[in-house]
């Protein structure tokens, strides 16, 4: 008989040798893709997601246009490899309906759709591999896609998933445990410390739930942290790319060598 | 399928540009040349082999071009006499071309989903072709067998999708590894029944190793079952991995032709010739085998203008694919030396 794998061993290691509120290795990329006006690919361990943003822009259907916003239209496609086991989920899959409109309702509120009126703004989420944390990287990946669009948004929107197994609190979860183990996808706002959103799909007891939340949110902070210095890598290098063309200066903050 | 819509001003400026002595094109291309091709494989972890294509990518932020990720999933499929499951015997291919919204935004879902039927169709028909078939992709002869899916996902289109998506698939291919398996079978516990059989006909003087005429287990001496007896390793390369074809799409403007269209110049120039040659080894490069054919666009092809098109399309197929097999190897080297790294630093 194959043995069972432990969640969390005695030596306080999980299966993947993290520690309990160890993340995995994020990376980000923020390189234009395609045609889209801002794109994101992040990576949680080995979960990846493409995210592309196109607009404000002009709806392609009159009828979706909202006279006094916005309207974000969200569109997830999970690549028919993505998963351990081959499936093809066909687009009006119960399950990516829901990431997509979880996605939406997530967003809504934080991007400042009242500055484009009568204009959409298209998010399409690909996701290219999936290993636990998939609606986490989606909005991770969808709040810097945003940012990298240009379109003004409130603040950051960090996602984390949460577990709990028996008592210990987790962070961060693989598909392996996030089968067997209960588990809470918190997205934080960390200037202002609101919580975007909350959702959970299994039990769990209620004096465990405050102390996951709270992890969670602070998770959510380094998280933060991660995202930022990606974007202002981006920007600066941006900065540079244009800067290096207008004026003479150095723009790397060293003082020019006085030869004289 | 163009991504960009042209006046006719357009259209006949970048046609008369084509046309003129010495051609002209927007990037200061010649009419043979392609733009930048960069490929990496291995870059979906839990897919049995795959890769990832962009042609004309932007040197300097990654961005434009047309990009593809292509990733091979084997699955164990039963051969049943039943016709209830499609599984063959010797296993099968099946190709899914699909792409993602972002990669044309123009289209409605409709005709996306059109359009990947149609690049599909090619694909699978050309790839799944009996004469390119693996043949180790059998499992248990008559039981079980591996289906190999092949999927492809648009990511952006900036051109020359035909060419891109039969690169990604041929890498892809090439760097699928099929799991090796055991067969295992069951032995009826042979001694035992012979000998309880011997004592009970000892008296009748009946032949011992005769069986019973119920008794269908000693039927069994072919496998029933196999298991995969090295669970880290990652198996072996599918057979015949040289002979999966590359495509060459000739743009059509008599009496010129050229290659790697970029998206305006597909919109101008909507004759297009698909070429897809196999180069098999034994026959010495010399002798490729050309595998399809395809028209697309509108107008008249003269039988000697297509013979003349399949010669010059199969010198540019060479050229092709001699570019991707090194690079391909010098994939299949990078990675193992990694591997053999990271084995090395496990260790110490």
């Amino acid at each position: 008989m194959s043995s069972r794998v432990e969640i969390l061993n005695d030596g306080g290691y999980r299966s993947d040798g993290r520690r309990q509120f160890e993340l995995r290795e994020v990376t980000i990329n923020l390189a234009q893709q395609g045609h889209a006006d801002g794109s994101a690919i992040i990576t949680h361990g080995l979960t990846q997601v493409l995210v592309s943003v196109f607009g404000p822009r002009e709806a392609k259907m009159r009828s979706q246009t909202i006279h006094d916003r916005a309207n974000i239209n969200v569109d997830v496609n999970v690549a028919a490899f993505s998963a351990g086991e081959r499936r093809k989920r066909s687009r009006g899959d119960k399950r990516i309906l829901e990431i997509a409109s979880t996605l939406k309702s997530t967003f809504e509120p934080v991007v400042q759709t009242t500055l484009y009126p009568r204009s959409q703004i298209d998010v399409y989420v690909t996701v290219l591999q999936q290993d636990g944390g998939l609606l986490q990287t989606c909005i991770n990946g969808t709040t810097l896609a945003l940012i990298n669009a240009g379109i003004p948004m409130l603040d950051f929107v960090c996602a984390v998933t949460g577990g709990v197994h028996s008592t210990s609190p987790l962070l961060d979860l693989t598909t392996l445990e996030e089968n067997d183990v209960p588990h809470v996808t918190v997205a934080i706002m960390p200037k202002t410390g609101k919580v975007a959103l909350v959702t959970m799909e299994t039990r769990l007891h209620v004096d465990r739930f405050e102390e996951i939340f709270r992890l969670a949110g602070e998770a959510g902070k380094v998280l933060h942290r991660e995202m930022k210095s990606a974007v202002m890598g981006r920007t600066s290098a941006l900065v540079d790319a244009m800067g290096s063309q207008g004026t003479g200066i150095d723009r790397d903050g060293d003082e020019p060598m006085n030869t004289a | 399928m163009s991504t960009v819509l042209l006046s006719k001003a357009e259209k006949s400026y970048i046609t008369a540009g084509l046309k003129q002595n010495p051609p002209q094109r927007a990037d200061g291309r010649h009419l043979t040349d392609f733009r930048l091709i960069s490929l990496e494989t291995g870059i979906a972890d839990l897919a049995n082999g795959s890769s990832r294509i962009s042609i004309g990518r932007n040197v300097n932020d990654n961005g434009g071009g047309t990009e593809i990720f292509a990733a091979t999933k084997l699955e164990v499929e039963s051969i049943s006499v039943a016709e209830t499951s499609e599984g063959r015997e010797g296993g099968r291919l099946a190709i899914n071309v699909s792409c993602s919204p972002a990669a044309y935004p123009h289209l409605t879902q409709i005709t996306l989903e059109d359009y990947q039927h149609d690049l599909t169709a090619i694909l699978h028909a050309t790839l799944s072709h009996s004469s390119l078939h693996p043949n180790n992709l059998s499992i248990i002869p008559g039981k079980k067998s591996w289906l190999l899916h092949l999927d492809l996902l648009i990511l952006s289109d900036a051109g020359n999708i035909h060419d891109a998506l039969f690169l990604a698939a041929r890498a892809a291919l090439w760097d699928t590894k099929v799991p090796k398996t055991r067969s295992v079978e069951y032995k009826a516990p042979k001694s035992n029944i012979t000998g309880s059989g011997a004592n009970e006909a000892s008296d009748m003087d009946v032949d011992t190793a005769a069986t019973s005429g119920f008794s269908t287990r000693t039927h069994l001496t072919h496998a029933t079952d196999f298991e995969l007896p090295d669970y880290w390793d990652e198996g072996e390369v599918l057979n015949g991995r040289d002979r999966w074809p590359v495509c060459v799409t000739l743009n059509l403007v008599p009496p010129i032709h050229f290659l790697d269209a970029t998206p305006q110049e597909e919109a101008a120039v909507p004759r297009r010739l698909l070429l897809m040659f196999s180069f098999p080894p034994s026959s010495s490069s010399h002798e490729p085998t050309l595998q399809a054919m395809r028209t697309l666009g509108t107008g008249e092809l003269s039988l000697a203008q297509i013979k003349d098109l399949i010669q010059i399309g199969q010198k540019h197929a060479l050229d092709l694919y001699t570019a991707l097999n090194v690079k391909l190897k010098d994939e299949d080297v990078r990675r193992t030396l990694k591997a053999q790294e990271r084995f090395a630093s496990a260790r110490r």
